[in-house]
């Protein structure tokens, strides 16, 4: 009897070898991925770099995407980010589905949804502090003195008021990704999404700048830290492991 | 039902307006994106400033191409006027009755209009009698002549001989200094002679006008006592119309005899009155030849205004206009094409800059604006440049020919503007290709 009543209804659907039918997205996600792949044409053949990658975000959570060069944790990111879209698959932001947008629609969601923290800084070298801070705002249509003050606030909460007219190579590498992260924030977005933030930075300094996206966690930003580097990952709630394009490993570690 | 919707419509309305404004404005502003447009402006004068020997380079790309059509237009310009003012000295409301027109066009003209009647001084009367419409009738007859004074030579001087004094009206001269002969002296027959100033110039060294009356010179071998001095015209096609001598008709007859034809200048009140007097002129013109001189279809005298000088200029120049002004384009042309070089190298050398700026959310449009303001704004300043230095280069050739400059607002704004259109077109690939590069890979780019 027992054992009758111990086959899940959704039992055959994991060993089956039929086609995979998709789970409808999660609508209370922040993000939401469903079966996504990303296909590209290298010559005459096709490189897959993620085979139908699935999974949801939720609001306030601290993420971390772990994989080797090569396992597809770019693509990934690529994709989270709205620089890309993918080659099959849902991926639903914010309740809105991103995979079928054009490149303006694009564009608009990364500058409202979307505050990228790069590797490099990524900051323009000729523009203040300030400036830089503000250029998000710019492309989001913002009148100047709204944009002042929000940028100011911005460079307040990742302590560097004193520095808003230096440019950036008058600033520290800690400097420099701190407003690189003041300018990821100041438009409030969805995600912190984050690309091997502390490549480029010494120990010491990668350490202050994870206490900061602590900190930025604990203020209720969703942050998403894309790194090779466990050390990183561990400071995450949540670790996303990526190989060969598919999830590895997805485990809550806080 | 019915009555649920309209209560729906109704109670809807106001905010759902209001709403709309909102959204509206809101687009519209999107749209514009003043905020990005400004940013767009100042990025593209930040990144000329910093590669300030890339913007020089362009910039005297573009200044040569728009100094060089602006020097053309204005010099063809400042001769056009020229060549206007001059043939209308005698203004719009002058015409002539001649024995032949001024233009013959062929040997067989000149035969045909040689069998013509001379037009005659009773000619002239005639037409001071009998045309109503006619205000002014004046006759003058014209040969070329050595005119001395002591030692000095001055050849190849116009003897004009006049009558009655309103010729010189009609022919638009004033009088400087002195005085035009009486109307006693004018049928007297006397050796008296009102002269342009290069007579002054060249027979009496450049001496003040008051000193030279009341001075002779020598025409024809007779002594001529000058009354006047005309005030100057100026030249054209290096030709001076101020080397010139006025003498009465009377006493042009007396040196020269009755040996050509006249010409009989007409002159009305205003320019709307020149067909009725013409037609009149031709009436008593027909009366007086009574049939006699008849032959084929010639009325046997040419009425003309001065706008065949004018058309006949037009129609020589024409082309040549068009062509300088064609060689000139093609030196903007190349202008262009080193501002869409320039362009090129800056798209790529950008490239990072457009990705992290793609990624924080700049639209296709956006960077394309940024590109298009820069080139714009690059070739706008050349073309403001060019216009000056266009300016300066036809002052200096106005200067070097002898004709007064004209320099129009229009040229300014058309040299402004050609080159800022330039710019667009030039700048519109090379921001096309900015505007169209994959964020990813930009952002991978050193």
């Amino acid at each position: 009897m027992s054992d009758v009543t111990l086959v899940s209804p959704s039992a055959p659907s994991v060993l089956t070898t039929e086609p995979h039918v998709p789970q409808p997205h999660d609508a209370s996600a922040l993000i939401s991925m469903r079966e996504i792949w990303k296909t590209y044409q290298m010559g005459s053949e096709q490189v897959h770099a993620l085979h139908g990658v699935s999974f949801d975000i939720h609001r306030g959570e601290y993420i971390a995407i772990i994989g080797p060069s090569g396992s597809g944790k770019s693509t990934l990111m690529n994709l989270i980010g709205c620089l890309d879209t993918p080659s099959n698959g849902e991926y639903w932001l914010n309740s809105k589905n991103v995979s079928e947008m054009d490149d303006d629609e694009l564009a608009r969601i990364r500058n409202q949804e979307v505050g990228f923290v790069f590797q490099t800084f990524n900051l323009l070298a000729r523009a203040t502090a300030l400036h830089n801070v503000e250029l998000p705002l710019i492309y989001g249509g913002i009148g100047s003195a709204k944009r002042h003050e929000m940028a100011q606030q911005a460079l307040a909460a990742v302590d560097l008021s004193d520095r808003v007219t230096h440019r950036p190579n008058e600033l520290s590498g800690g400097q420099r990704q701190r407003v690189a992260i003041a300018r990821a924030l100041v438009n409030h977005p969805s995600i912190l999404l984050a690309d091997e933030p502390t490549g480029a930075l010494d120990s010491h300094t990668s350490m202050e700048i994870m206490d900061l996206f602590e900190r930025l966690h604990g203020e209720g930003n969703t942050i998403i830290v894309v790194t090779h580097e466990h050390d990183i990952a561990k400071r995450a709630h949540r670790v996303i492991s990526i190989r060969d394009g598919l999830i590895e490993n997805d485990e809550k570690i806080r | 039902m019915s009555q649920l919707n309209t209560t729906r419509a109704g109670a809807g309305s106001a905010p759902t307006n209001h709403g709309e404004t909102f959204s509206v404005t809101r687009r519209s502003f999107s749209f514009f994106r003043l905020t990005a447009l400004w940013e767009a402006f100042l990025v593209a004068l930040g990144s000329l400033r910093a590669n300030k020997l890339r913007t020089a380079l362009t910039l005297v790309g573009i200044v040569v191409g728009v100094a060089a059509v602006i020097a053309v237009v204005t010099i063809i310009q400042g001769l056009d006027n020229k060549v206007a003012t001059t043939f209308s000295s005698q203004g719009s409301t002058v015409f002539t009755i001649s024995k032949r027109p001024q233009i013959i066009r062929s040997r067989e003209e000149f035969v045909k209009f040689n069998k013509r009647k001379d037009v005659t001084h009773e000619d002239a009367e005639a037409v001071a009698r009998l045309c109503a419409a006619c205000w002014r009738v004046g006759v003058a007859a014209n040969v070329r002549e050595t005119v001395k004074h002591g030692d000095q030579k001055f050849e190849n001087v116009v003897i004009r001989g006049v009558t009655p004094a309103t010729m010189f009206e009609i022919d638009g001269r004033a009088i400087e200094v002195g005085r035009i002969w009486t109307e006693a002296e004018g049928v007297s027959g006397r050796e008296i002679c009102v002269v342009g100033p290069d007579v002054l110039t060249n027979l009496f060294g450049g001496a003040s006008a008051d000193r030279v009356i009341g001075q002779e010179v020598r025409i024809a071998g007779r002594p001529f006592q000058i009354l006047g001095v005309l005030e100057p015209l100026g030249s054209i096609f290096g030709a001076s119309r101020d080397s010139v001598a006025y003498i009465p008709y009377s006493t042009y007859q007396k040196v020269y005899g009755a040996r050509d034809s006249i010409v009989v200048f007409v002159q009305v009140p205003t320019a709307e009155q020149l067909e009725v007097a013409e037609d009149q002129v031709r009436t008593v013109m027909r009366n007086r030849r009574g049939g006699v001189f008849k032959q084929e279809d010639d009325e046997g005298f040419s009425l003309e205004t001065q706008d065949v000088f004018l058309d006949l200029y037009g129609k020589a120049t024409s082309n040549i206009k068009l062509v300088t002004i064609g060689v000139a384009a093609i030196s903007l042309l190349v202008g262009g094409i080193v501002v869409m070089n320039i362009m090129l190298v800056s798209v790529t050398e950008r490239t990072k800059e457009i990705g992290i700026r793609k990624a924080i959310g700049a639209r296709q449009k956006d960077v394309l604006t940024q590109f298009l303001i820069e080139a714009v704004a690059v070739t706008a300043i050349g073309g403001a440049i060019g216009v000056v230095t266009g300016f300066g280069l036809a002052y200096l050739i106005a200067a070097l020919i002898g004709f007064p400059l004209l320099i129009s607002v229009w040229a300014a704004v058309m040299g402004v503007g050609i080159s800022s259109l330039v710019g667009i077109i030039s700048g519109l690939w090379p921001a096309w290709r900015a505007a169209r590069l994959d964020p990813i890979e930009a952002l991978r780019s050193e």
